[in-house]
């Protein structure tokens, strides 16, 4: 047992994960030797078309055995249907053992907890929510659950730590040689970001569509070359889970001021000019930042340069009024922002190794001033936790928290105080999934928050009259007041997840819950 | 059996029912919901200050808690005791 920089306290081994290495700081880490990579194929003119008749004779095609690992991606969010179905179809095929390599998963997988419980998924590299991540937590599985940020997993394909035996590529339109893109057809999702990774480097890549084209389809996202086998199905996904309706900014007074103050911290920032760049994500509170925000770049007179991340309808109208330039979109969220990706060639889709990749010649995220985060908790060394809740339970993926706090030149995490009783300010998190070194703000209601290492914002807004700087110490005592003294949470000693920073290194672990 | 209730189940609001018991059974605390897991100390000592504040020597109270703050849980307790025998206290 060994501590890591941040005092965490990390096992040499972790049974079913391996030997660990430990986090020693965002960007310490260097990597060495050269890109991992999938099985060289040769296709002639014999075969001109790769479509086979169902799920089951792709999975037989494929090769997939027990044992192996197979990648999915969550474009289609809460309405997809590929996850299961794939499962399913392996589980009749008497395939066992497999490791689940999702980019997410949603409540809509709950299903694959008989499949967990029967042994035909004995390991998830991935996020875990809801049920799954309950059933995790409490001991459900034998092996930890690998959790790894939007830039950490294609980092860990192409380092060669996971090697994807079949991926399987959701594809809301395809021609019968593989290529595929997600802006057309009835299960448009838009973006397919995720995917890019696993098609590159998988040794067989699956494409299930319920719209396919006559070859060669146009445009194409992902092309022929690394799809190696098209299935036809009736449908992919069902509409109503795979974009939302508009996404809408908060009216909660509460959540408003702080988007505010959050708003003027930006304003204040030395990144408030001709240019900026920002990601903002689709929750209540950032996509009400990004209002004053525009309401203030309008005042100003200033434009934006790109918006990144996932694309919610908010920042296609940003887009269309120009107030910023690009988008680039790994993931669009609801029906505006999967249109616009289709129509609008200003709206640039992007792969989550473009993205986020902390080992490649310089991602996305290397390129934003300013990303607007949330966080279960954050501690007083301003190291943020989204993957476990109040209770212990891990939850909730890391998504891209990690690669924009460290790409970002201002990071602002911007949430209440307090959600019910549980305060969000603590003086150490229960599980690290962000360091501080790369948090550089907090807002709540009760004003900002700015980490004492970032001397120049501290200046910056206590030259602007009016802005309430809150200091950390102050901070979290007023939570401690207000919620009173917590319970510890009781864990067993066993650990059932463990949490990658994006480099691969371990910046915590999480343990088992006690049964109550 | 006399019941009563007060609060609701909005968040950081809490729903207190108490139940009368007979003499010499003492105060029994039932919480459940979603601080129970990180509060259940800070709340039981709540509960059990209010009630010995007003003078009650054996009830059933159970808590379903919506995150509710110290204050409102003492409030949703007071009320629900008083309504349980009749308020005037």
């Amino acid at each position: 047992m060994a501590k890591n920089l941040l005092g965490r306290e990390i096992p040499d081994f972790i049974e079913g994960y391996g030997k660990t290495k430990l986090f020693q700081g965002a960007f310490a880490l260097k990597p060495e030797g050269y890109r991992a990579g999938g099985k060289i194929r040769c296709v002639n003119s014999t075969c001109t078309d790769k479509r086979v008749s169902d799920i089951k004779a792709a999975i037989a095609a494929s090769g997939l055995k027990s044992g192996m690992t197979v990648s999915f991606h969550h474009h289609l969010r809460n309405g997809d249907y590929i996850v299961n179905m794939v499962i399913d179809a392996c589980a009749e095929m008497g395939i066992k053992n497999l490791t689940l390599f999702p980019t997410a998963l949603f409540g809509v997988h709950k299903k694959l907890i008989e499949h967990i419980k029967n042994g035909v998924i004995t390991r998830i590299m991935g996020s875990v929510n809801g049920p799954i991540g309950q059933l995790v937590s409490e001991g459900g599985m034998e092996v930890p659950v690998v959790l790894r940020s939007h830039g950490g997993r294609p980092r860990a394909v192409a380092a060669g730590d996971v090697h994807i035996d079949v991926a399987f590529i959701a594809a809301p339109t395809a021609d019968k040689y593989g290529n595929i893109c997600g802006t057309q057809g009835k299960s448009a999702c838009g973006s397919l970001g995720y995917a890019f990774t696993d098609a590159q480097y998988a040794d067989f890549v699956v494409a299930i569509t319920d719209n396919l084209q006559p070859y060669p389809a146009a445009p194409i996202s992902m092309s022929q070359l690394n799809v190696d086998i098209v299935v036809e199905v009736p449908s992919i996904g069902d509409p109503a889970g795979i974009v939302s309706g508009t996404t809408k900014v908060t009216r909660d007074p509460l959540r408003l001021l702080i988007a505010k103050y959050a708003s003027e911290l930006i304003e204040a920032s030395p990144y408030f000019k001709e240019g900026i760049s920002f990601q903002t994500g689709a929750g209540g509170i950032p996509l009400a930042v990004t209002a004053f925000m525009k309401e203030a770049m309008i005042k100003k007179g200033i434009k934006g340069s790109f918006g990144l991340g996932g694309i919610t309808g908010y920042f296609v109208e940003l887009l269309k009024e120009g107030l910023v330039e690009r988008l680039m979109d790994v993931q669009s969220f609801d029906l505006e922002a999967v249109r616009s990706i289709g129509e609008n060639p200003k709206h640039i889709e992007i792969s989550a190794d473009w993205y986020a990749n902390p080992w490649n010649s310089g991602a996305a995220v290397n390129m934003l001033d300013v990303v607007i985060l949330g966080a279960t908790e954050v501690d007083v060394d301003f190291n943020a936790n989204v993957n476990t809740e109040a209770d212990g339970a891990l939850l909730h993926g890391t998504g891209g928290h990690q690669d924009t706090a460290a790409g970002a030149k201002l990071t602002i995490i911007a949430q209440p105080l307090l959600r019910g009783r549980i305060p969000c300010v603590t003086d150490r998190v229960y599980s690290v999934t962000t360091p501080g070194e790369v948090v550089d703000a907090i807002v709540t209601e009760y004003g900002i928050t700015i980490n004492p290492k970032r001397k120049d914002l501290l200046d910056a807004c206590s030259a602007v009259k009016g802005l309430p700087v809150v200091s950390m110490d102050e901070l979290v005592s007023r939570a401690h007041k207000m919620s009173g003294p917590t319970d510890p949470v009781e864990t067993e000693d066993r650990i059932i997840g463990v949490v990658e920073w994006r480099d691969g290194t371990v910046i915590d672990v999480v343990r088992q819950l006690k049964k109550k | 059996m006399n019941t009563a209730q007060a609060g609701t189940l909005e968040s950081m609001d809490c729903l207190v029912t108490v139940s009368e018991a007979a003499p010499g059974t003492g105060v029994k605390i039932q919480i459940a919901g979603s601080s129970a897991s990180r509060f259940r100390t800070a709340m039981e000592k709540k509960a059990a200050e209010v009630i010995a504040s007003m003078g009650v020597k054996d009830i059933e109270l159970s808590i379903q808690d919506n995150g509710a703050l110290d204050i409102v849980l003492g409030a949703r307790i007071e009320a629900a005791v008083k309504r349980l025998i009749g308020g005037g206290r």
